[in-house]
This record gives C-alpha cells, sequence and structure tokens, in this order.
C-alpha cells in the first residue's frame, strides 16, 4: 500500500515524464556525442551557456560509448528519430553519409559574425567540405605522439630519437637499463592502437601522396597496394618488436593498462593520443614531454606531416531545426568554448583565438597545439580513411603481424585482396 | 479431454463458432505481438538476404542467391561456425557432464553445506555475460591478471601471446569461462531432476548389490534421461546463440579466431555494413535454430 503522503510526489514525478520539459514554442535539438570521460559536465557549461543566450533552444545531450557509436548513428539516420546534431570523424566516415545524402548542406548557415563559417579558417571548414558544399561544423582536431617520460630519459642520458632506426635502438638501450622495464606498452586489443603506428609508418615510407590512390580504392587492379612500401612498413613494426619495445601479449592488453604503466612510471614512453595528455594529467603526472613519429631512412615521406584526425559535428537531413542546430554548433566553436575544451579537456580547437590569453593551459598542451598548427600535411588513421571492409583487414593484419602468425607479404595480400573485392563493389 | 468434447459432441452446435472466436481472440495479442516482433522480421531477413545494401543506402541490389555463394567462399564464417561448434560440444561435455557430476554429489555424496554450496556454484548464472566478460578479461590480462600469476606460481608457463591474444588458445578459454558461468545453471536442473528419483529404486538396486557408481549408472541416470535431453538442448541452443561474452572478451579476435556466428554477423552488418551477406547468414543461423527447435520438441515428446 502506498504511503499517502508519497502518492503526490510519484504523481508528479509521473506527470514529469507524461510532458517533456519543453515549453511549445521552444525548439528542441537532440545532441549525440561521444561519451568521453569528463566532457559531459563541459557540454554541460556549454548548454546552459547558450540556452541563456538563446532561450528559445533546448539542448538535449546524450551521450553513447565509442564502440556502438558508428552502429547506433547510421541506425539513427534511417530511423524516424534522428538527433539534429551529432559527432563524427572527419574521413570516409563523414563522406559516406554525405555520399548517402543522409547529412544536410548547411553552406547556407553559420554565415553571420559568430558562425561558424565566420570564426574558423578555410582550412578546418574545408576538411567537412564536399564538392564545394559544406556539411560539418569541424570542432577539434587530435594528433598522435611518442610520450616520453622527462626525468628517466635525463637520468640516463637517453635522447629522443631522430629517426626510426634510433627510436628502436632506444628501446635496446631502454631494455639494457633494466630488461624488466617495457619501453614503449603497446595496448591492441581492441586493435587501433597498432592501426595508429602503421598509418604513420605508411606515411613515412609510402609518402601520403602515393598511397593516397591506394586508400582511395582509386588505384588501378594490378597497381592496388602493391606499393613495397606497405610491406616495408610492417617490417618496421616487426622491427620495433624485435628490438623489444612491447611487452609480450600485445593484443591481450587493453590500451587503458598501457596509460597506466605510462603515467605510473613503469614504462618510460608510449605512442598516444593528444587526448592522453589530460589523462596523464588527471593522473598526477606530468613530468612528461612529446615527440613525433620519426622519419624513416629511405622513406618517402614528406616532412612536417603528422597524424591529425579532424572531428567534428553534422546534421541529419532529416534534422526538422538545421539553423537552429548550426547556431549551436557555431556556438561550440566559439572562442569561449574552445577554450574551455582546451583548458578543461585538453583538446585541440578548431578556433584557437582565445587560446593565447589562457593561463591554465600546460606547456605540453601548448607545444601539441603548435606542432598541429605547423603540420604541412594531415595523415588521416587507416581505420577511419579507409572503406570498411580494407580497415578491417588492415586491423586484423596488425594483430596476426603482431601475433608472429602473418609475415608483412602475407598481411599486404590479404589487404590486398579486400581492397580489390571493395573496389569491385564500388 | 475438454477438447475431445468439444470437437466431437459440441461440433455444429451454435455456441461452437463463438467459442472458437472466443479463443481466437484470446491468441490474438500473441499472435499479433509474436507476428510484429518475430513474423515479420524473419521475412524481412529473408527477403534482405537476396539483396546487397547497407545501413545508409536507400535501394538495395537485387542479386538473388549471390549472398548464399559468399557464404560458401567465406573463410571466416566457416571459421564462425567451428567456433560455435567447439562451444556447443564443449559445453555438452562439459557442462552437462559437470553440472551431473555435480548434482550428484549434492544428492547423495554430501550431507552438510549442500545448500551453500549449490548457491555458490549457481551464483555466476546470476550475473551478466558482459559482466562475466568484463571480469574474466581482467583475470585473464597478461601484464596485471591473477591467472598468470597462479599458473607460473605452479611452475607452468602462461601463453605468451595472452590467454586471450593466442589465437590457438583463446577460444578455448571462451568456452571455460562459459562452463564456468552456466554449470551451475545445468546442475541445479539436474539436482532437480535426481531429487525426483525414487528412493525405493536405490534400495532396491542396494538389496542386490547395485551401490555407488553402479547405482548411478544403472539407476540414476536412465531415471534422469528426461532432464538430460532439455539440459543438452538447452546447451545446444545457448552454444549457437553465443555473443555477448565472445563481444566482450574478444570481440572475435585475435584476428577472427574466435569469431562466432553472433559476433561474425554483428561484424558484417554493422562494422562492415554489409547488411546483405548478414541477413544471409542470419538465415543461416536460423535454419540451425529451427532444426535443432525441431528435434527439441522430436526428442522431448519420444523422451
Amino acid at each position: 500500500m502506498m504511503n499517502n503522503a508519497l502518492r503526490p510526489a510519484v504523481l508528479a514525478a509521473l506527470l514529469a515524464f507524461a510532458h517533456p520539459a519543453v515549453a511549445d514554442d521552444q525548439v528542441q535539438i537532440k545532441f549525440w556525442t561521444l561519451n568521453d570521460a569528463g566532457m559531459a559536465e563541459v557540454y554541460a557549461e556549454a548548454i546552459k551557456a547558450f540556452e541563456t543566450t538563446n532561450p528559445g533552444i533546448h539542448i538535449v545531450h546524450e551521450e553513447f560509448p565509442a564502440d556502438s557509436y558508428k552502429t547506433a548513428i547510421q541506425v539513427a539516420l534511417n530511423g524516424s528519430e534522428p538527433p539534429d546534431a551529432f559527432f563524427n570523424w572527419v574521413g570516409e566516415d563523414s563522406a559516406r553519409l554525405v555520399r548517402s545524402g543522409l547529412v544536410a548542406d548547411i553552406t547556407a548557415y553559420g554565415t553571420e559574425e559568430t558562425g561558424f563559417q565566420s570564426v574558423l579558417s578555410p582550412a578546418w571548414i574545408d576538411s567537412l567540405t564536399y564538392n564545394g558544399r559544406i556539411y560539418g561544423v569541424p570542432t577539434e582536431a587530435v594528433s598522435k605522439y611518442f610520450y616520453y617520460n622527462r626525468s628517466f630519459f635525463a637520468e640516463h642520458g637517453l635522447e629522443v630519437p631522430a629517426t626510426f632506426g634510433e627510436l628502436t635502438q632506444l628501446c635496446r638501450d631502454i631494455r639494457a637499463i633494466d630488461p624488466t622495464i617495457v619501453p614503449l606498452p603497446l595496448g591492441n586489443s581492441e586493435r587501433w592502437k597498432l592501426n595508429h603506428y602503421i598509418t604513420m609508418l605508411n606515411e613515412r615510407i609510402v609518402g601520403a601522396e602515393a598511397a593516397a590512390d591506394d586508400y582511395s580504392l582509386k588505384a588501378s587492379e594490378d597497381q592496388l597496394f602493391t606499393d613495397p612500401g606497405f610491406v616495408e612498413a610492417w617490417r618496421k613494426v616487426l622491427e620495433l618488436q624485435k628490438a623489444g619495445c612491447f611487452q609480450d601479449a600485445p593484443n591481450a592488453t587493453a590500451p587503458e593498462l598501457t596509460r597506466a604503466m605510462f603515467s605510473s612510471g613503469a614504462s618510460p614512453m608510449i605512442y598516444c593520443g593528444s587526448w592522453c595528455a589530460a589523462i596523464f594529467d588527471a593522473d598526477g603526472f606530468t613530468d612528461y614531454a612529446m615527440f613525433q613519429m620519426p622519419p624513416v631512412e629511405g622513406g618517402k615521406g614528406a616532412a612536417g606531416t603528422n597524424f591529425v584526425l579532424v572531428q567534428g559535428f553534422q546534421v541529419p537531413v532529416a534534422s526538422k531545426h538545421p539553423e537552429e542546430a548550426v547556431r549551436w554548433l557555431s556556438f561550440l566553436v566559439s572562442p569561449e568554448i574552445s577554450r574551455l575544451m582546451a583548458e578543461r579537456m585538453g583538446r585541440i580547437p578548431a578556433n584557437p583565438a582565445q587560446l593565447g590569453q589562457s593561463t591554465a593551459l600546460t606547456e605540453q598542451f601548448k607545444w601539441m597545439a603548435q606542432d598541429v598548427s605547423a603540420v604541412t600535411a594531415q595523415i588521416n588513421v587507416l581505420d577511419v580513411l579507409l572503406e570498411n571492409s580494407v580497415s578491417e583487414a588492415y586491423l586484423n593484419a596488425g594483430v596476426e603481424v603482431l601475433n608472429g602468425t602473418m609475415t608483412p607479404e602475407a598481411a599486404m595480400e590479404s589487404i590486398r585482396a579486400a581492397a580489390l573485392k571493395a573496389k569491385e563493389r564500388m | 479431454m475438454m477438447y475431445e468434447t468439444s470437437r466431437n459432441g459440441v461440433a455444429g452446435r451454435p455456441g461452437h463458432a463463438r467459442e472458437h472466436l472466443t479463443y481466437l481472440l484470446m491468441l490474438a495479442p500473441a499472435l499479433l505481438l509474436l507476428g510484429v516482433f518475430v513474423f515479420v522480421p524473419v521475412v524481412l531477413v529473408i527477403a534482405g538476404s537476396f539483396y546487397e545494401f547497407s545501413l545508409t543506402s536507400e535501394d538495395g541490389r537485387f542479386v538473388g542467391l549471390g549472398n548464399y555463394l559468399r557464404i560458401a567462399g567465406d573463410e571466416i564464417f566457416w571459421i564462425a561456425l567451428r567456433n560455435n561448434i567447439i562451444i556447443v560440444v564443449g559445453s555438452v561435455v562439459l557442462q552437462v557432464g559437470m553440472g551431473t557430476v555435480l548434482a550428484a554429489i549434492l544428492d547423495r555424496g554430501i550431507g552438510v553445506g549442500r545448500t551453500l554450496l549449490r548457491t555458490i556454484i549457481f551464483a555466476p548464472m546470476v550475473i551478466s555475460s558482459v559482466a562475466v566478460g568484463l571480469v574474466w578479461t581482467i583475470i585473464l590480462d597478461p601484464n596485471v591478471g591473477p591467472m598468470n600469476a597462479a599458473v607460473t606460481g605452479l611452475g607452468l608457463t602462461p601463453p605468451r601471446l595472452g590467454w586471450l591474444g593466442d589465437p590457438t588458445v583463446s577460444i578455448w578459454v571462451i568456452l571455460g569461462i562459459a562452463t564456468w558461468q552456466y554449470t551451475g545453471f545445468l546442475m541445479v536442473l539436474i539436482l532437480a531432476g535426481l531429487q525426483s528419483v525414487p528412493k525405493e529404486l536405490y534400495q532396491a538396486a542396494a538389496l542386490d548389490g547395485a551401490t555407488g557408481l553402479r547405482a548411478f549408472w544403472h539407476i540414476t541416470l536412465p531415471s534422469i534421461r528426461n532432464v538430460l535431453v532439455v539440459a543438452v538442448l538447452i546447451t545446444t541452443v545457448g552454444g549457437f546463440k553465443i555473443f555477448d561474452l565472445v563481444f566482450v572478451t574478444t570481440g572475435g579476435g585475435p584476428a577472427n579466431a574466435t569469431q562466432v556466428l553472433g559476433t561474425y554477423i554483428y561484424l558484417q552488418a554493422f562494422n562492415i555494413g554489409d547488411l546483405g551477406h548478414a541477413h544471409a547468414m542470419s538465415v543461416v543461423l536460423l535454419m540451425i535454430a529451427v532444426v535443432l527447435g525441431w528435434l527439441q520438441l522430436r526428442v522431448s515428446r519420444t523422451a
């Protein structure tokens, strides 16, 4: 029997569910993001500020885990209740939705003084421009670096490697100091960690321009993924393994564990995304600096290139409120919110206008932001860039090469076979 | 009996049609739900298996039996099917076998602490497979997990590539985790069967000199045959339906070594976006389930 005193409360709760807390004349924007730790609070602040200045718009923020996000967004875009703005990676993931006609052309929006087209540089806007039309708002870039423990390097007289050969030697030197130390832990249980290595090794050896036709499957059938540099890139992975860089079972090790190995001081290096800096800082470890994937001796990679993955938001073509959605996305790339994202989450924002005024940014963040802005050509990560079945072949080949169950040559044969099938279906 | 009376003695009466209408109305909600949530999706999946399409494509391209022909040449499909069979056979042998032994011990071999032991052995069954998978992922971690330490402590060498990273070991590890989780359930099921065996049978057998293992073999097992048949069928169907435990522990890896039909269909549908291929594989899985379901009905009737 329900307590009489509880009845009004239960009734009120039921009524609250029955009537959404949105006024009839208010536009509701459903906003989908990944559930990155700490980001919900930052978005909540941004939403509060936006709704204060835009009382007619109510933002409903929904988060999704990364591994199910791609599925969720594809299902939602084909369903009857899609979001009004959703996170996406720039590359094949965003291009595929443009080709399918599932995302809106927002070229007509965001042109006012505070609109994204006014506050972002053309280079950033170009990242989500297809055939001269804009299909999304880029908000940030992520990059990839070798993080190293400064005290450990100083204590043992170790130098930042200038070439790939020096990097492998560095692993041998660290093992010589203490064989139990894992110099460069690799957590490849989810497969994408090695994919980031091979992304950059392909660039350093084959060169981005030479690989572009293979990646887009435009190369002729007899040429597709036949450049010997692709095999050489896998050999370089094996060189790292043979030099003792990794621990014994990288394919059974979670990425989170390897980050903990670095931030706890157990390992002196890690190849990690720009987002890792905020994680290490939160762990209380700040005695680190970074360097890029060094050039490979004899490789055809261009100087000044690095892994840069642009991320942003797109608006479904089925959204009933594209103008309001773009107004919200423009707010996300405003100088104030961009600065907030950088200070609180270590994100490298598309709009750096206020970063110079910040005193809260770490020296490492400033170095990364400067490095990303100085990149001459952005190298997109393979699992975002490649057609899905080719990406899957690359991911699996990485696991097998590390396990020693596949040679570099066989790895490229399996990738070429997947690419040929994908090309046939195109 | 009532139905017989109705068919033979009441047929043709004015109330007969109304009676049938009543049955139909009572069945209607269940039929409607089944239709919407089972039959319509099944028909859509079968129809989709003849098309090539993705989640983001508006129209599919009719390919006839093309998706089924691709299955025949899809090496990973056969790996997945083989893994399902490993899980099924392994589960029947280990889970039903150990469940039977444990049930027999609890039924007749242990006097004290029976309820406590039964609870402990049954406990993993009430945990979700996702949670079980995550816990075992930590236990089996090659760097910090206690399993490596335990194995090393026994003077043995753990797999160099990790329990879940070694393609020759990982499917057996998943079988082991599934056994840990479900043996308790089978034990309880079989124990219920054992407790229904009349004690007089054992007393009579004892007078004839059949005790211990002989009594178990000649009295217990034949008496619980029906329960064992159900246990085997439940385990078989479960082995073909396995998804969450594999998805959480290995995701089908390393490099497809632990792929099962459920995870491979998911991979094709949602990661690669080849929905036609995924639909065709789902139809094959459905056929396996239909055959097993038919077998279950047939065996349970004859048993």
